[in-house]
């Protein structure tokens, strides 16, 4: 009975293929095997949240599902965050907020917390702060009171929509259009990096004429 | 605590599931496993064999079909929660579904998984019953429907054979003038409720209740009807009066039990409560759901 499968996890874009048994959860297979010890493990009972990951792209509590129900599946956790390019290389602007809004204090919750917070902004860019309260509800935090998460997440929501806004920078239609990096923000508008100012008002009528956001 | 080993088999068809739950001994079939999982880890439940009936990508679906609104055995807590269908014309389904644990859970969480859990905690099965729904079951004999009012026996028991699997929950579409809702009480976010009431009503052209349908969640040993109540709405016109009469019904026939969280008097007031609030709702929405169930 202590047959073992071969399962394949792409983890944070990395594809490890390892042996487990049947009863090995998601979450043990993550810290234990694969060592990413970044995935915590907090009530044991599903109800805290700590262990949340993102499985093909949606939260999912990783101590509720065992590993090889994650076969073939992509996952991503708290150690993929300053990879993506958002992240620029560094802190992603979910982590910068948690540190900038003192959005934890023993930060045992906070992986979970940004996977949480990582999910909405997918989704849900700009979110309000119910919208906030709704994503992380499945997150336990017995420190901080929540307020400072909320702040967090609105942080990264800023950060993500406008660089260097969140920072109280302010960002020039001159900026905008002379950094080669820049991107609209709209997802699928445009395949990704513009200079020209016509292109951007042409993609979305959320931006004005001298490219300021016309939502604010 | 890890759970006890057990064989993992992963059917690919709903034969094949139905041929391993009978040719395995006292299998346990794991859908979303967001009760399950916490159940084996515990080693509350210690089954040699385990069917994961995920791989069936047959049975993931939500849709209206032929006067249903079916819903396949994979479809997640979230797929009712985002479906546009549901939140145009099912009140109560869409009530419902934000209220059950938390994101989460709702992801993986299936809907039927739910209702074959039988925790008379559940709120998909006040649901099923205030809508006069049906499960369709299929085992080694073929497929059958098992009615809402038939499937729920005990805690966490219902009337599936061991070798079944339920492959659908459906709900009849809406008629003209129907409209439904559903109400909980919890404690805080993400908790079972203490007490949950579905309800649905349909009023005929002279604005009379027509059909009555109401469901409770928490207060008795399994999900439970209202017949009482249910009755004595029918041939009625929507009121305040009459609703109260209805929840001090509901009430009566509830059969909770003191615990932690209050004791049966305090939950047979929510719920005689709860009535009255889901009943209001229904009725609204009784007003503006025009529609037809051939489309």
């Amino acid at each position: 009975m202590t047959e073992t499968r071969e399962i394949t996890l792409t983890v944070n874009g990395t594809e490890h293929t390892i042996e487990v048994e049947p009863r090995r959860l998601l979450v043990h297979a993550i810290r234990e095997d694969l060592d990413l010890t970044g995935t915590h493990i907090g009530c044991d009972t599903g109800n805290c949240g700590a262990c949340t990951v993102l499985k093909d792209g949606e939260p999912v509590k990783s101590c509720l599902s065992f590993a090889v129900q994650a076969d073939g599946s992509e996952i991503m956790t708290v150690e993929g965050m300053e990879d993506l390019p958002e992240a620029s290389g560094e802190l992603h602007p979910l982590q910068e907020g948690f540190r900038e809004e003192h959005g934890l204090q023993c930060g045992y919750c906070t992986p979970g917390m940004i996977m949480s917070g990582k999910a909405l902004l997918d989704e849900s860019p700009d979110p309000d702060e119910d919208e906030i309260r709704e994503a992380i509800s499945g997150n336990l935090c017995r420190c901080t009171g929540y307020q400072n998460i909320v702040k967090s997440i609105e942080y990264a929501a800023e950060e993500l929509k406008e660089p260097a806004a969140a920072d109280g920078g302010t960002v020039t239609a001159e900026q905008r259009f002379a950094d080669d990096d820049f991107d609209c923000g709209v997802e699928d508008c445009c395949g990704g990096p513009s200079t020209s100012a016509t292109h951007i008002e042409g993609a979305d009528p959320q931006f004005d004429d001298a490219g300021g956001d016309t939502d604010e | 605590m890890k759970a006890a080993q057990f064989e993992h088999h992963e059917p690919t068809t709903v034969d094949e599931a139905v041929s391993l739950l009978e040719s395995l001994d006292e299998p346990t079939i794991l859908a979303g496993g967001q009760s399950l999982v916490p159940m084996l880890r515990f080693r509350l439940a210690r089954p040699d064999t385990v069917v994961d009936i995920n791989g069936i990508d047959s049975l993931d679906y939500l849709h209206e079909d032929n006067g249903y609104l079916k819903m396949g055995a994979l479809a997640r807590h979230a797929d009712v929660e985002d479906s546009e269908v549901v939140a145009d014309h099912y009140g109560s389904l869409a009530d419902a579904a934000p209220l059950i644990a938390d994101p989460q859970i709702r992801n993986r969480g299936t809907v039927v998984g739910s209702m074959a859990q039988a925790d008379p905690k559940g709120d998909w099965g006040s649901v099923l019953l205030a809508h006069d729904g049906e499960v369709v079951a299929r085992g080694p004999a073929g497929e059958r429907t098992i009615p809402a009012d038939q499937l729920f026996l005990l805690p966490y028991d219902t009337s599936l054979g061991e070798d079944e699997l339920i492959t659908e929950a459906r709900v009849p579409a809406p008629v003209d003038g129907e409209g439904s809702a559903y109400h909980k009480l919890k404690r805080k976010t993400g908790d079972y409720a203490m007490a949950g009431v579905a309800a649905r009503v349909v009023l005929d052209d002279d604005r009379r209740i027509e059909e009555a349908g109401i469901g409770m969640t928490a207060v008795d040993i399994t999900n439970a009807r209202a017949p009482e109540a249910e009755d004595h709405l029918v041939g009625e016109r929507p009121s305040a009066d009459l609703f109260e009469e209805a929840g001090e019904l509901a009430a009566e026939a509830s059969n909770p039990e003191s615990d932690e969280h209050g004791d049966a008097a305090y939950k047979e007031r929510m719920v005689d409560v709860l009535t009255q609030r889901a009943l209001g709702d229904a009725v609204e929405r009784a007003g503006v759901v025009k529609r037809r169930v051939t489309q």
